[in-house]
């Protein structure tokens, strides 16, 4: 579904993704994992056009899409959800979910997605008249992932959905992913403390210093003394 | 002695609502996209030309028609200004800067067209309603009421635009939050250009309606600049509430210095209570810098 080739990203002189290829087939759930800092946001940010210097090439759906702006990528039916959350703080958190519906394609779809992401977060629907700056770090988080989904995306790259989550909730994130992966959604996610999330993977990612060190299943990266030094510490 | 008094709260009134539309406007170009624009003044004397050149023409010249064509020839001005000048600007560094620069260029360019087109002196514009409420002493225009409704309308309306059509949405979330807006899908450039053209309709109406009382001239936007961008800092860098209050403390003060001490310390005053309110609160009356 997506594809990625030899792509490279820079900001400024600072050359952040090196010749990284990859690929995320129609149905899956991939995880990216990787140190901070080492470009797994700033890949996630690529396919949805919020990267301004690029090199390579990105498909969506065997099309082409390198160098888009991410008006036209999210009316395509691809959505970025920030690890920064990005809300609209001074704004309800109804007119925040109506925002996420703004692109063309996800229009004629407002009420039936507003209808779902209130029935997957009934705490939203309790204050959807609250302004987004006076929720809880795990309510703005929960707004930020329902705001991506009211895009009505094919493809969803979620950043870090546990940060700043407090432990009790990451079933809860878990379970969303697995939930809009069963409505059809393609998800690739970048998380690493989230064990839940891993088990639904189908394939891993690792990027390390801007590369890719390893592709392949759950069980091949658990059994690699490697990545288990990384996450792992061991 | 009362008689007067009421007289000038009544023109601080007016004054106040014409600057509080045109102050809108500028706090919105820098709540949205952090530009600030110098020929915002200019735009302020396009309004009373565009008035006056079709007051000229004989089917023409009547009010209703005036604002049906220019408000539809300012937003274009504004969009093409922004699209042409400020746009290509924005993707270097210190554009801020850059953006003043080449508007007080087109500032200048503009007064100077001005004068060579229409000449110096001064241009009148006819009275929008003739004819005046009297009660005794007191006596209360029909011109000025007009004035007030418009301006008040106009703020009113662009409200309605900012909290209920999906554009205004868009302006409000790139005010917010430029990266989500992005991240949602509004397209960042269209909204910069809106914005900006929708405050070029602001100014351009407000000199249409200033006009009928205080003439066109080439040079006359230099001051409501100055008074715009006081009343932005005075009511906080893109708050609009703040400058609606900032625009109306602003008209009465002007009208009460005036009254008391003469026009020439109006401008005096100004900068003195805004100097006295930053000191104080250097975030402006609402605040909200940068």
């Amino acid at each position: 579904m997506v594809r990625v080739e030899k792509l490279n990203a820079y900001y400024g002189d600072f050359h952040v993704l090196k010749d990284v290829s990859l690929n995320v087939g129609e149905g899956e759930i991939v995880v990216m994992m990787g140190p901070n800092g080492h470009g797994k946001s700033t890949l996630l940010k690529a396919f949805c056009g919020l990267v301004e210097r690029l090199e390579g090439q990105i498909f969506f759906q065997d099309r082409e899409i390198t160098g888009l702006g991410a008006e036209k990528l999210v009316n395509q039916g691809i959505t970025y959800i920030a690890e920064n959350r990005e809300l609209f703080p001074e704004m309800s958190v109804l007119e925040n979910l109506k925002l996420g519906a703004y692109s063309k394609s996800a229009r004629a779809h407002e009420r039936d997605n507003l209808d779902w992401v209130f029935d997957l977060f009934p705490r939203l629907y309790d204050r959807k008249a609250q302004p987004a700056a006076t929720m809880s770090g795990g309510e703005a988080r929960m707004l930020a992932i329902a705001r991506g989904l009211m895009s009505n995306a094919k493809f969803l790259a979620i950043d870090e959905p546990s940060l700043g989550l407090q432990p009790n909730l990451r079933d809860e994130v878990a379970r969303i992913i697995k939930e809009i992966n069963a409505q059809g959604m393609t998800v690739l996610v970048v998380e690493q403390n989230i064990p839940q999330i891993t088990e639904l993977a189908s394939r891993i990612y690792v990027l390390e210093e801007g590369r890719i060190s390893f592709e392949g299943s759950r069980e091949a990266a658990l059994g690699n003394d490697h990545l288990k030094e990384i996450f792992l510490g061991m | 002695m009362w008689i007067e008094i009421i007289d000038v709260i009544i023109s601080g009134l007016i004054n106040g609502s014409v600057y509080a539309l045109m102050a809108v406007g500028l706090t919105l170009i820098y709540g949205v996209s952090k530009a600030f624009n110098f020929a915002y003044g200019s735009f302020y004397s396009m309004g009373g030309y565009i008035a006056f050149l079709m007051f000229g023409a004989a089917f023409l010249n009547n009010y209703l028609i005036v604002f049906c064509l220019a408000v539809p020839v300012l937003l274009l001005l504004g969009f093409v200004v922004e699209k042409l000048l400020v746009a290509p600007l924005r993707k270097r560094d210190d554009w801020e800067i850059k953006v003043m620069m080449i508007t007080l260029g087109l500032a200048l360019f503009l007064d100077n067209a001005y004068q060579v087109v229409f000449g110096a002196r001064m241009k009148a514009l006819p009275t929008i309603l003739e004819g005046a409420f009297e009660a005794g002493e007191f006596i209360l225009s029909y011109q000025d009421v007009v004035i007030f409704i418009l301006s008040i309308g106009g703020i009113l309306a662009f409200r309605w635009f900012l909290n209920n059509t999906r554009t205004g949405m868009s302006v409000r979330a790139v005010a917010q939050n430029p990266m989500g807006a992005q991240i949602v899908g509004i397209p960042k450039e269209f909204v910069f250009a809106a914005t900006f053209a929708i405050s070029t309709v602001m100014v351009g109406m407000g000199g249409i309606l200033l006009a009928q009382k205080y003439f066109v001239t080439p040079t006359g936007g230099w001051d409501i600049l100055v008074k715009a961008w006081v009343i932005t800092a005075f009511g906080g860098m893109g708050s609009i509430q703040g400058g609606l209050y900032a625009a109306f403390i602003v008209g009465m003060l002007e009208a009460f210095v005036g009254w008391h001490f003469g026009m020439n310390w109006t401008l005096m005053a100004l900068f003195v209570v805004l100097l006295a309110t930053l000191a104080i609160r250097p975030q402006g009356l609402m605040g909200k810098w940068g």
